[in-house]
């Protein structure tokens, strides 16, 4: 059980990491981090790569959607959108890519703006329906603005370089890639912690009452908007980079409500639940298959229904986790984490 | 219970591993990731199962010069970043020498990565011009005629075979806003040019589209002698050429391979009939041919239950021959069998004739082989039109 837990000044009170031992554990994490990419093969770098690419997105998505509580199903296209402003400014203009990285996000912020706009004199469904139009939208004009994304077939990118050094392997962008997740959770937890991101949450909690304080909802619903492209901007150039190679299928309205899943099942509005549904989406398939392959050896016949039995599952899982903890993964882990800090106490 | 769930797997965790460590005798590896669930399984497991029964026939038949040719296969769920996961998996773990990928979008996301560094031959079910580059991408081939190549052979047909003698044919094209539907397209409005068939309409829709009837009205319109889907699997295919019938048109409509299925022959019922297209290989019921009877055969033999394959096992099998092909030709000059070796193999595959099964197969200046036949549909079946055309 924890005790002595007093907070003595102001930056104790305001520290995000308040105890030694939840400071300790972060520091393992970033060791285990650090250390990961000398251990794991190709295979588990690129998983890293695209679960780390999956939670900047899912970050943006929660800052939207989790906490301001506007739906959005348009993340996709401006993840899409930073993937294209990232590939062309590099082919074309031969930027760096540490610049073509903040700049991808501006431009998806631009374009989040844009398409927030309407957030003025709509909300729920209605606004969800209008971020639909902005997929739809945004997807066509990767096909068909044909000199400037290279239409269906898309665009090839170099390697990206930085500081001199080819970033070619999944090893080295798995350094870019932990470095952007670590600020982005970094930010994103800050936000909520300024004048701003308590603004998205009384917006989401009740409008007409955060109008009442003196919360301009327009404004603030923009800034939501804007933040969350960004980052999906930002992800979208961290996805090129990786890739080396986009074109508009990379970006369709499944993706979009992938990234939707993923913050229901890590839970709404929560830094953590975006990580953890991010990772959630990404890795259950993989080891569910890897499960499969393992009955295969023992049952070679069964594998034409035990594969389509994947999804099966892999939905299931969704729908218990949301039944049994309708606040997702996010709250299970904080359930966990209080047995501990109580124990041997139950309450 | 929890607890014993959770020692199982542990347990099944380690065995796994355990029975990864124990198998280390030299084998010609070749692996393959195919789409067993998502939406497109009902073509991935046929693929996979034809290649697998391809490589296994071929172990049969003494392997690669004595050296035996091991199988391994990932699912991807149609899913990209799953392929590339499943890819980069396997090649961490297996080290194969050749790959069968699922997609375009799988082939062009991993042509930097298999030119610079994995080196390794790779085939797919696609047939992207893209794929086909040999300057671009030396180790990647196409098991057949690009879609490109697909529309020449077509148009080449068509060009033979005018629905009024001394008069031009006219054609139409009718494909899917999506890169599968728009690939060949620039090339076959060349080709048309060339040959001198007049394109007289294009008609575009969504990749599921079901209202079609403003399409219909335009191929109405145009009234053209042949109508050339491309991008399609089944829908919007059967109400085209209902509407169109309905109409009282009397185009003949034509697809290229993925249009060319049994599926597809019996979606469309008896508006089926006379509807033709360009495969690159036999089908299923030309007993006649000599490698559809071995695969007949070996099917009776190790999957008795089985009593059709569609063109998607075909190309499985194809692949698988085209793999065993080159690999066994770097063992005749003595080479070792790794990527490199194989890609310069590829090159040298010239006039080899597959009997009746896919032609005859050179890989000449580009990395597909620029061979087809076309065939038209009798009762529910897809029969020779013509014999195989090389497009020059």
């Amino acid at each position: 059980m924890r005790i002595g837990d007093y907070k003595e000044s102001y930056a104790a009170d305001e520290a995000v990491f308040s105890t030694p031992t939840s400071r300790f554990w972060l520091g393992v994490l970033f060791a285990a981090m650090a250390a990961f990419p000398f251990f794991a093969g190709d295979y588990l770098l690129y998983m890293a790569n695209i679960t780390g690419i999956a939670i900047v997105a899912a970050l943006g998505l929660n800052i939207l959607t989790g906490a301001t509580g506007q739906i959005s199903l348009g993340h996709a296209a401006f993840i899409g959108i930073g993937a294209y402003t990232s590939a062309i400014l590099t082919n074309r203009f031969g930027l760096p890519y540490l610049l073509c990285l903040p700049l991808a996000g501006l431009a998806a912020a631009f374009f989040g703006i844009l398409v927030g706009a309407p957030s003025m004199r709509m909300k729920g469904l209605y606004l969800c329906i209008t971020t639909l139009a902005a997929q739809v939208i945004f997807e066509f004009l990767f096909v068909h603005w044909e000199t400037l994304t290279g239409g269906i077939r898309g665009l090839n990118v170099p390697a990206p370089e930085v500081f001199g050094l080819k970033i070619d392997s999944e090893f080295s962008f798995y350094w870019i890639t932990a470095v952007v997740v670590i600020i982005a959770a970094t930010v994103s937890r800050n936000l909520f912690r300024t004048r701003m991101g308590r603004a998205f949450i009384a917006i989401r909690d009740r409008d007409i009452s955060a109008e009442l304080m003196g919360i301009n909802l327009f404004r603030y619903k923009l800034y939501a908007f804007a933040i969350s492209s960004f980052l999906a901007g930002i992800a979208g150039s961290l996805w090129v980079g990786h890739l080396r190679s986009i074109t508009p299928e990379h970006f369709p309205l499944h993706e979009s409500i992938r990234y939707l899943a993923m913050i229901i099942v890590g839970g709404l509005g929560n830094i953590l639940g975006a990580i953890y549904g991010a990772i959630f989406m990404t890795m259950i398939p993989e080891l569910l298959q890897s499960v499969l392959k393992y009955f295969e050896s023992m049952f070679p016949q069964a594998m034409a229904f035990l594969f389509p039995l994947q999804t099966v599952v892999f939905g299931l899982l969704i729908v218990v986790f949301l039944v049994f903890e309708p606040h997702g993964l996010a709250e299970i882990w904080c359930r966990i984490k209080n047995f501990f800090r109580l124990w041997p106490f139950k309450h | 219970m929890r607890s014993k769930i959770l020692q199982s797997l542990i347990l099944a965790a380690c065995l796994s591993l355990a029975a990864g460590l124990a198998g280390a005798a030299e084998t010609v590896k070749i692996s393959a990731q195919q789409p067993l669930t998502g939406r497109f399984a009902f073509a991935g497991k046929h693929l996979h199962q034809g290649l697998a029964d391809s490589l296994a026939y071929a172990n049969e038949q003494g392997g690669i010069g004595g050296l035996k040719i091991e199988y391994i296969y990932e699912d991807t769920g149609y899913d990209l970043k799953r392929a590339i996961a499943s890819f980069k998996k396997i090649m961490a773990k297996e080290h194969p020498v050749m790959n069968y990928g699922e997609s375009t979008g799988e082939g062009k996301a991993l042509a930097p990565e298999i030119n610079n560094k994995y080196k390794i031959l790779y085939g797919s079910t696609s047939f992207s011009q893209e794929l086909a580059d040999r300057e671009k991408n030396p180790y990647m081939f196409v098991s057949g005629p690009t879609y490109a190549q697909q529309f020449g052979l077509l148009l080449k047909y068509i060009a033979d075979h005018p629905k009024t003698k001394g008069k031009k044919a006219t054609v139409a094209f009718f494909y899917s806003d999506t890169e599968f539907g728009r690939d060949p397209i620039p090339y076959a409005r060349e080709m048309a040019k060339k040959l001198g068939v007049k394109v007289v309409a294009e008609e575009i829709t969504k990749v599921g589209a079901v209202d079609v009837s403003s399409q219909i009205l335009d191929l109405k319109r145009h009234n053209p002698d042949y109508c050339i889907f491309q991008g399609y699997v089944v829908p919007p295919i059967p109400s085209v050429i209902k509407g169109a019938r309905d109409f009282g048109l009397d185009t003949t409509f034509m697809g290229t391979f993925w249009a060319m299925s049994k599926m597809l022959l019996g979606k469309l019922g008896a508006d089926g009939e006379g509807y033709m297209g360009v495969c690159p290989y036999a089908y299923w019921g030309q007993t006649d041919v000599k490698m559809i009877k071995t695969i007949r055969d070996y099917n009776q033999k190790h999957h008795p239950k089985v009593d059709y394959r569609p063109n998607s096992y075909m190309q499985g099998w194809f692949t698988g021959m085209i793999f065993v092909k080159v690999a066994r030709m770097c063992k005749e000059r003595g080479l070792p069998i790794t990527g490199p070796n194989l890609k310069d193999m590829l090159p040298l595959v010239k006039e080899w004739d597959t009997g009746n099964f896919a032609g005859k197969i050179s890989f000449k200046d580009s990395n597909a082989t620029g061979v087809g036949r076309v065939y038209v549909a009798r009762k529910g079946e897809f029969v020779p039109a013509s014999d195989w055309i090389y497009l020059k």
